[in-house]
Order: C-alpha cells, then structure tokens, then sequence
C-alpha cells in the first residue's frame, strides 16, 4: 500500500516545490549577490560586513532612514505591480518608464493649474490625471498589438523615448499661472514650467493636495484629543521622520492588495492570466482576447501613472528633469524578482528601496561607492532570472513528471483490477 | 540470428518511483522488436537508458556481447544506436540535409560540403524507401516526412540499432504504411528496430518479437507467431479489454446541428473545409472519419467558431451560428473537446479547478459582477473531480502536472457538466492509453444518453465505428458519404476514406484527387 501512495506525494510534493521556488529564488538571489558583491568590496578594500551594516543602517537604523526606504519604494511597488499585473497576461509593459513620467507630468498639471479646488478634489484629480495619462499610453501599444500583433516589448519602450523628449519640451514652456502677467497661448497649456523660475522645473503643486504625513495626522484634533498629553505623543511630534512618511507608502499597499484581489479574485483578472498562459487555449474557451489585452494594458498603464502620481503628490511636489531616477524601468526586475505576484513585488521594491536609500551612508561610513548598490541589483536580477531556469530545468523533466503521475494513474488500475478479478 | 543487445537486470527508480524493475531485454540483429506497454508503463525510460539519457540504478548493458557503459546519448551514438524521439528534435528553419549533419564534422571543415551529404541521404532514400528532398525545409515538410529526416539522421550516423519511440502515434494510416516499408527495408540491411508502442494492431502487423512492460516490469517476450492481440492485451493491461463499447438502441430526437454548404479555409490558406453539410440530432453520435488532414479538424473549428466560414451556414438548436465568437457559440449550449488539449484544451499554468471553470467563471455561481466565487468554485471543483474521478493531489494542483488521461478527464468534466445540447469531440482520444480511452468512450455514451447530439470527429476508424450511430467520410474537406453506423461496411469507408468513392456527386473527377493526394504524401 505504502509505494500505492508515492506516486501521489510526489505530485504534491513537486507542486509544493514549484510554490516554494517563488521564495527560494528570490531569497537564494538576494543572499547569492551579497556574497559576490562582498567579494568586489573586499577587492576594493573595504570590509564588506561593515558595508552591509552601513546600508542596513542607512536603510532602516533611524526613524529618518525608514523614512527614506518608504519614500524610495513607493514608485517602485506600483511600477512593479504595473510589469507584473502586464506580464501575467502577456503584456510585457517595458514602458513603465514612460508611463510613470506622463502621470507625473499629469499630476503635477492639475496640481498647479486648479490651485483653488479643495485638498480632497485635487488629489482625487490628480491621481485620476495621471491614471489616465498612463493608461492612455499603454493603450496605443496594447491596440496595436490586439488588432495588428506588434510586439509591445518594442513599442512601449520606444514610446519611452518619445515621453522622455515631451516632457524635457514641457518642462521648458511656461505653464500659465495666476498673478503672472503674461499673455498665454494654447501651447502653454502643454508646458509645466514656473514662469517664475529661469529653470526647467514646475511650480509647486498646490499645497492642499500633499498628501498628508503621519505628522499632519498626528496633529489633527481627534489624535490630539485622546493622546495629546502622553510622552509618546509629544516625542513623536517631535520627530522629524513623520512628517516624511506620507500617505503613499499605505496606498502602495492598498495598490497591491487591488492589484491581488483584481489578479486572483476576479473575472478581469482571470481572462488576465488565462491569456498570459495561452493566447489560443483563451480564445478557445470564448475569452476575447484582443479586450483582454486592452483592459490589461489599461491597467498597467494605470498603475505607472500612479506611480508618477505618488512621487509628486508625496514626495517631491513637483517635477524637473530626472526628477525620479529608473523607477520605471526598475519595475521590471522588481516584478520578476517578485516572482510576478503582487505581494512579491511589494517585498522586493521593499529590497530595492532600502538598498537605495541605505547607499549614502554605506559610501560616507565605508567608502565604498555608491554604485556598488547598483552591482548588488544587477547581480539580484542575475541570478533571479538564473533562478528561473532551474524551474526551466524542471520543466524540462515534465515527461518524468507525466510518467509519474500516469503511473499513479496505472496503479489505481491495476488497484481495480485486482478488485475486478478479486470479484 | 545473433545478439546485438541485451538488458540485464535494468533498474531505475525516480524518487519514489520504481520505474523499471529488474527488466531484461535481448535484442537480435535484423529484428523489429515490439516494446508494449501503456502509457506509463516504463517504456521510454527503458529505452532512455539504452540511449544515455538517463542511467540505470543498477544493472548491465552488453553490446554484442560486451558489457558497455553508456553515460550520455553520444555514448549511444558512437555503438551504433539511434532514437527517434516521439518529439521530433530537428530545427525547423533549416534543410534536411543542414538537420542531418547537425553537429557533426563535414569532410572539408570548416566548410559545408552539404552536396556529398546530399547525396548521401539520397543513396538511403533509395536504399531505404527514406525519398526525402534533402534540400527542402524542415518546417514545408508534413511530419511523416520530418519523422523520416529523424531515421536518416540516425542511418548517417551508422546507426545499427534504431528505437522508435511511438513513431505511428503522430502519423496518418497512409504514413504508417509507408513507416513499416521502411522498417522491413532497413531490417534487410541488417539493422534491428525497437519498436516502442501500445497500438496492438501494428505489433502484430509488423513485427518479430515482442515483450511486454507493465508497472516498470517485463511480463514476458514472445515471438508474435505465438501470440495474438487478445493476449497481448490481457498482459498489457492485466485485463480483458473492451473493445466493442456497449451502446443502447435510442431513437435520434430533433436536429441540433445543422450544416449547409460549409466552406473554410484553413491554416495554409487552401480551403480545408469544402460544401460540407450534414446534421446532427439528439441522442445521436455522428462520427467523422477520414484520414488525418482532410479538414476534419478544421470543420470543427468551424462550427465551434474558431476559424471563419467562407461560405455556407451552421444552425444550432434552430439558431444561426455562422461565424459567432467562440463564446456566442458556448452559451448557444455547445461543448467542444478541442482536437490538443494541451494547445486549445486546456490552460496548463492553471490549476484543475480554474481549468474546470474556465468557460463558466464569468456566470453565476462561480462569480458574482467581477468577483470570483472561492466556495462555489471549490463546490463544483470538488464535485467535478469525484464524478469524473480525475486522478489529482488536489484541485489547486496545476494540471500540467497530471497526466495525459487526467488532463483530458479534465476538459471532459468541464465541457460535460454543463450538460450540452451539442458536443463537438474532434480527437478526445489523442495519445491516450487504452483505459483512458475507454473512460472517453464511455462519457461519450453517457453524453448521448442525456440527450445531446455529439458531433465526433476521429482518426481512428475503429472508436468510430464502434460509437457511431450515423458516419460522415470526409477527404479533402469533402463529406464523401454518409452511412449508417450499424453494420457499416469497413471497406466502404476505407474506400471513401482514399476519396475513391463519394455518393452524390461523382462527376468530379476522385481520381484526380486521389493523385494528388498520393502525390502529397509521396
């Protein structure tokens, strides 16, 4: 009886595996490009735990620091939930990058130009702006490939270029501004320069649309009323961190919990992936596919516009030119790296944000320079893509797999069998 | 006759798995040697010992009566034994002579010299009945060709033993002809042939000797003048196998399907599907026989929606279906088992559950607006996988997992469940073993008996007149007759199967078609 049961084990066993290989990749990548950067840094002639400490301390070892790891992340997690929502259904968005600047672009149009709409109104509208402005550029990719099969890998990245050059014009027309005396044309509505400001920057966004800071939440009267005599609380106000720590950071992690539940818990997202798995098997079981491809693209779209959106409503309050460094595009290794979940997205801009934020004080405590947190990404995407071909190997072993399972299959047989003959 | 190989005490385990047991095989020079066996059974890995793909745990290896080591396939390759894999290892975008030479040194290195190799596989095509156009592309070539490049490329490299691994599984009745003419050809030469398979018919049809395996161990090895396919069958399975399915005598109800003058154009842009029209009504099996390739498939890609009618009209349950979308077409009450299950079946990153919703999801239970419903989908899973007893650890298990009979149960409970006014089952016994194929034989039955009208198309002639209550031939995407299926006459339909016959029209010219047809294949 007991062999009767292995073969069984050894399926779920192999489909434990191939769940666990999510983590394992990822975690075993991670450690893998620490140990060979410590190599480099030792040949640099650094110590390489010192180093490490250094990041860790610049990324997490003061309130300041988590400030910043969170601030790093944000754009992060929603570019990768863009790649990965697109990916899993056959839209590989290298775009993100542009995405990301046109929804910046957007936000910070509406937050300078309706100036006098209420804090609530502007941000909705900002972030509805830059939605739209991301989707709107995923989609001319997406309807080319549903209607004419060009491969968006070439047409979303090109379209970087293309938003990369609008927004460096933009940035250098005046946007029109109240109290400015100055007569506006139709293309000053296209720029988002301070007419103010010799430089290629915008204005300020308007105040009230900031999003507010774990300060600002702090201070409101409900807070204060029930708290507002403790120590804790008096410290806390006190500490300058919180009023870096925004909203964002939290609405990057309602991001991923909509991005999960839109990608396993919904009719959307199972056209979605059904796609992402066979573009055929779909259409064969009525899913149109050319629809599905928009709606995806829409909603990848979205998500880099978001992310533009979180940079100027949380952080920086205005645009100019590389005003957000390869957030774009690092969503793409943050979304493989995350295995193209949602969750694991989250976990690795989480990475990603804290070796960032943690570089600084590595190159000012151990002189080890700054890029050296690029060589530890570049070597995390190295062996997490390496990683994907051990699952690659055990693909390639599926016919042992396939006989496996057939035996399972013959031994209930034969189990039946001997019970026809037993009769 | 003398030994060219011999097997001693072969064992190979996988992790859990004994997947041959002890197996000893003797091969003689100049034999074609059946390996039988179900799907599973422990053929392949076997025979992937022989070749260096895997190595056994224990045992021994003798070649011509030395006792070699084999670690890696060009180990094989240097003794003398060739494999043609069930899965063709050629490169589509080069020639069949470029494929032949495919890693190995040319008399000029470092030029081609493409014209003596050329040659060459000429000599053998002669020699052999191997005709193939060494300056033609892989891709342009029909799979009987391809599998014919497979047997030159282990012929150019001196082979003296050839395993086929289910070389007939992927071939038309006309191909496997010419196969076995291949096979008697290269025996004459002296090569010996293992044979790996679990068609009866064809062990019996062309082979010396064969042995059988089940569960990883060989039952026996018999001279086929000794055997006949009743036994081979009991040992194969370790049962007596139903051949002939049980039907019950039911009178056909109203039309479900009808279809007039249907014309398609297939994937090749020629017209796969020509004025094709016939009907099907409820509690009623219609077959379609005919030979691999003459729009069988293409007819039912046709009235499922997949491919676009050029001309003509389909009907279902009263309502016209000409050219719906697939999913129109599923919610006018139609199932359809595609022809490749792991292509168009079945989404095989997907666990079995998602797999057995994935043509209903979008409708209550299974979600409500946009929201998937976890219980109900468990619900309907759980129910799904008892009824149809689909063999799986568990419904979040991806189906890629399960074998090939599961999977196909698989699509089967999804397309079944819903109890379909129409089921449209073009090839759902593909590559699958004889228990498995019964198990569809009798969902089939079941199907018929609740009343829907089944539209089935299969290459095997035999599940077609066994279920079938009305026959269509097709050949060349032309229905050449329709016949009833009780005491159908096998020549009958063989003939019109050739496309020798058709009993409207005979004012075209069949014979012309006939030509090219064998031109075609030639």
């Amino acid at each position: 009886m007991q062999a009767k049961h292995q073969p069984r084990k050894q399926n779920l066993w192999q489909a434990f595996l191939e769940k666990s290989f999510n983590i394992t990749i990822p975690v075993v990548a991670i450690l893998a490009a620490f140990a060979i950067s410590g190599l480099l840094i030792l040949g640099w002639g650094s110590n390489p735990i010192a180093a490490y400490k250094a990041i860790f301390q610049g990324a997490f070892g003061s309130p300041n620091a988590i400030a910043t790891t969170l601030t790093r992340m944000t754009p992060l997690v929603f570019t990768g939930l863009a790649v990965a929502y697109g990916y899993k259904a056959g839209f590989f968005n290298v775009g993100a990058e542009g995405q990301l600047y046109m929804g910046a672009l957007a936000a910070t149009w509406v937050g300078v130009t309706f100036t006098n709409w209420p804090g609530w109104l502007l941000v909705i509208a900002c972030f509805l702006a830059a939605s739209l402005a991301g989707a709107f550029l995923a989609l001319i990719p997406a309807y080319l490939k549903a209607k004419r099969g060009f491969n968006e890998v070439l047409t979303t990245l090109l379209f970087n270029y293309i938003v990369m050059q609008f927004f460096a014009w933009s940035l250098r027309i005046d946007h029109p501004m109240a109290g400015v005396d100055e007569k506006w044309g139709l293309v000053n509505w296209f720029g988002i320069k301070d007419p103010t400001q010799p430089y290629p920057k915008s204005a300020f966004v308007a105040e009230q649309s900031w999003l507010p800071s774990v300060n600002s939440f702090l201070k409101t009267g409900f807070i204060n009323s029930i708290f507002g005599g403790t120590h804790w609380y008096q410290a806390s106000l006190a500490e300058p961190a919180l009023e870096r720590i925004t909203l964002a950071p939290l609405l990057a992690v309602l991001g991923v919990i909509i991005v999960f539940v839109l990608m396993f818990k919904t009719t959307i997202g199972f056209r979605a992936r059904a796609v992402g798995v066979s573009p055929d098997a779909a259409r064969a079981m009525g899913i149109n596919v050319s629809k599905t491809i928009l709606v995806t693209a829409l909603i990848s779209g979205t998500l880099a516009g978001l992310a533009g959106a979180m940079e100027i409503l949380g952080t920086q309050h205005r645009v100019m030119e590389r005003f957000l460094v390869d957030a774009g595009f690092t969503g793409i290794p943050v979304a493989l790296i995350g295995q193209l979940h949602p969750v694991g997205a989250w976990l690795s801009a989480f990475f990603f944000g804290a070796l960032r934020a943690g570089a600084n004080r590595m190159q000012i405590t151990t002189a080890v320079p700054v890029a050296m947190v690029y060589v530890i990404q570049a070597l995390t995407i190295l062996f997490a893509i390496a990683g994907t071909t051990i699952e690659l190997v055990s693909y390639f072993k599926k016919s042992r797999m396939t006989s496996l399972s057939e035996r399972a299959e013959e031994e209930r047989l034969s189990l039946e069998n001997n019970e026809v003959l037993d009769a | 006759m003398t030994e060219l190989l011999r097997l001693e005490k072969i064992c190979k385990t996988f992790p859990g798995v004994v997947a041959n047991d002890h197996v000893d095989l003797e091969i003689k020079k100049g034999e074609i040697h059946a390996l039988l066996g179900e799907n599973g059974a422990g053929k392949t890995t076997l025979m992937n010992c022989v070749y260096g793909v895997y190595r056994p745990n224990s045992g021994k290896i003798f070649w011509k009566g030395q006792e070699v080591e084999i670690h890696q396939a060009r180990d094989a390759i240097a003794l003398g034994i060739g494999m043609v894999h069930q899965h063709f290892m050629l490169v589509p975008p080069l020639t069949v002579a470029e494929n032949v030479i495919l890693g190995l040194p040319t008399r000029h290195e470092p030029f081609l010299d493409l014209a003596s190799v050329e040659e060459k596989i000429f000599e053998s095509g002669q020699k052999f009945h191997l005709k193939v156009d060494p300056k033609a592309r892989i891709w342009q070539l029909p799979v009987g060709i391809q599998q014919r490049v497979e047997i030159l490329k282990a012929l150019y490299r001196d082979a003296e033993l050839l395993i086929l691994d289910e070389p007939t599984a992927v071939l038309t009745p006309q191909e496997v002809e010419e196969l076995f003419l291949v096979l008697e050809a290269l025996t004459e030469h002296g090569l010996s042939i293992i044979f790996i398979t679990h068609k009866l018919e064809e062990v019996m049809r062309s082979c010396n000797r064969v042995s059988v395996l089940r569960d990883g161990r060989r039952v026996d090895t018999l001279a086929i003048e000794d055997t006949n396919p009743q036994l081979l069958a009991k040992m194969m399975v370790g049962r007596e196998v139903l051949l002939k399915a049980d039907k019950t005598d039911l009178p056909p109800g109203e039309v479900v399907l009808s279809v007039k003058e249907l014309s398609a154009i297939g994937g090749r842009g020629l017209p796969a599907v020509k004025n094709v029209s016939f009907e099907v009504r409820r509690n009623e099996i219609f077959g379609i026989a005919g030979v691999d390739g003459n729009g069988q498939t293409e007819l039912g890609e046709t009235i499922s929606g997949l491919l676009r009618a050029t001309g003509g009209k389909v009907t279902i349950s009263g309502k016209d279906a000409t050219n719906k979308t697939p999913f129109d077409i599923l919610n006018m009450g139609v199932a359809v088992i595609p022809p490749d299950r792991q292509k168009l079946g079945l989404l095989m990153n997907f666990a079995v559950d998602e797999n057995l919703i994935a043509k209903s999801y979008w409708k209550p239970p299974f979600s409500k607006s946009i929201f998937l419903r976890k219980k109900e989908i468990d619900k309907f899973s759980e129910k799904a996988i008892k009824d149809f007893n689909i063999r799986t650890p568990g419904p979040e298990i991806q189906v890629k997992l399960l074998s090939g009979g599961n999977q196909q149960k698989v699509v089967i409970a999804r397309e079944l469940s819903k109890n379909p006014d129409l089921l449209i089952a073009s090839q759902p016994t593909r590559g699958l073993d004889v228990s498995a194929t019964e198990y569809v034989h009798k969902q089939l039955l079941a199907a018929r008996e609740a009343g829907a009208a089944i539209l089935f198309i299969s290459t095997e002639l035999e599940e077609i007149l066994s279920l079938s209550d009305r026959i269509g031939v097709i050949y060349e995407g032309e229905i050449m007759g329709i016949l009833p299926g009780k005491g159908a006459n096998i020549l009958e339909i063989g003939e019109m199967m050739a496309g020798l016959r058709r009993s409207n029209t005979g004012s075209e010219q069949p014979k012309k078609e006939a030509e090219n047809a064998s031109e075609a294949s030639a």
